[in-house]
């Protein structure tokens, strides 16, 4: 099955969704390097969220992620691969979100604080931030790769898709 | 669907190689086979309270560390406690030497004066430096940027597992950020670069 974005509005649509993905690519990017450059301070906020006692785990997670996400945003701004990366993003997104969550919600209870006003570090790069901030940056960010992941923000790709034709696959 | 699943996976397994390998090319990667943090020594490794350990503030929260680190089998140490040994003649002769636990950075912009560096992270840059130094010293102080980092214990364990003896080794918990709001002095650059900061 194919379909293509000819119209006004699916044109309009498409170009809207290219700005988006450059605005996901280099927010991955700048994320990303900004914890590539310090591993350790990553490490040890991961290690607050007690995911895994496993040294090699853990490591892996904090010395690696960082770059992985780097990657990810050079291949969303290129427009290359972009549905595979999408869903990738999507995979990192969704469950790092459910994470903080748990840990604010937690937080707000041992505080004793409004939920809004729960703010900490949540290993994402860009220091303390409150959490409702948060909730609603990532939120805007899965929205953005489910649409990516279906098949908007074509133009000015690269290589849109490293299997089939031109046209979208699905 | 599968073409993008596939594309999914061909990008992920593109993206976790090129990633391990910049995490293992870059100065500031982790080593992913390492403990960076060891769980607490058995009771059976614990030093004995009142072998050679510090006087101690009469703090609820100080008085929490220290028991913390009697059971990893360490020595606690006060900010009074390190500028006595900073100002006792023995500091000199290299038989009190200090340890920052901390990175490049902040160990560069202020350490106490004389102290090695040992960045608990990447301790092959300085640890062929610092054993010696520890394995001849009497009394050795670590510390990091105090508060909630644990650092300066991990070192210590570092040390202790190393070789250093466990009676010798006395954490400063309060760490550079207790030393600093003293007005005792302070030293920026590498060690012994002449860069003091005097305070009034």
């Amino acid at each position: 099955m194919t379909e293509n974005h000819h119209s006004p509005s699916g044109r309009t649509w498409d170009w809207l969704m290219v700005l988006c993905r450059w605005f996901l690519g280099a927010h991955f990017i700048w994320m990303g390097l900004v914890k590539a450059w310090d591993p350790v301070g990553f490490l040890k906020l991961l290690r607050q969220y007690e995911l895994t006692q496993q040294p090699l785990l853990l490591n892996s997670i904090a010395g690696a992620l960082p770059w992985f996400e780097v990657f990810c945003g050079v291949l969303l701004v290129l427009g290359v691969a972009v549905r595979g990366t999408a869903l990738l993003c999507l995979g990192m997104l969704v469950p790092f979100t459910v994470i903080v969550l748990k840990r604010a919600m937690e937080l707000s209870a041992t505080h004793h604080l409004p939920f809004c006003l729960v703010k900490f570090d949540c290993g994402c790069g860009a220091g303390e931030v409150f959490i409702c901030r948060k909730l609603l940056e990532n939120s805007v960010q899965i929205l953005v790769s489910s649409l990516l992941l279906s098949g908007l923000g074509r133009s000015i790709s690269w290589r849109y898709q490293i299997f089939g034709s031109k046209e979208i696959t699905r | 669907m599968k073409p993008v699943l596939l594309e999914g996976l061909l990008v992920a397994i593109l993206g976790i190689l090129l990633a391990l390998a910049a995490n293992a090319l870059s100065p500031q990667g982790l080593s992913l086979q390492r403990n960076y943090f060891p769980a607490p020594a058995a009771a059976t490794n614990a030093v004995t309270p009142g072998a050679g350990s510090l006087p101690l503030a009469g703090t609820s929260t100080t008085n929490s560390v220290r028991d913390r680190l009697l059971a990893k089998g360490l020595l606690f140490a006060t900010a009074a406690d390190a500028k006595a040994a900073f100002d006792d003649p023995a500091y000199q002769q290299g038989l009190i030497i200090f340890i920052d636990a901390r990175a490049d950075e902040p160990y560069a912009t202020a350490h106490i004066p004389g102290a090695w560096q040992l960045n608990y992270y990447h301790p092959e840059k300085h640890l062929a430096g610092v054993l010696p130094a520890c394995m001849s010293a009497q009394k050795i102080i670590i510390y990091c940027t105090g508060g909630d980092c644990e650092d300066s214990e991990f070192t210590a364990l570092l040390l202790k597992n190393g070789g250093v003896p466990a009676e010798r080794l006395f954490v400063f918990g309060g760490g550079v950020t207790e030393w600093a709001a003293q007005p005792w002095p302070l030293e920026s650059g590498g060690r012994n670069s002449g860069l003091i900061k005097s305070r009034p």
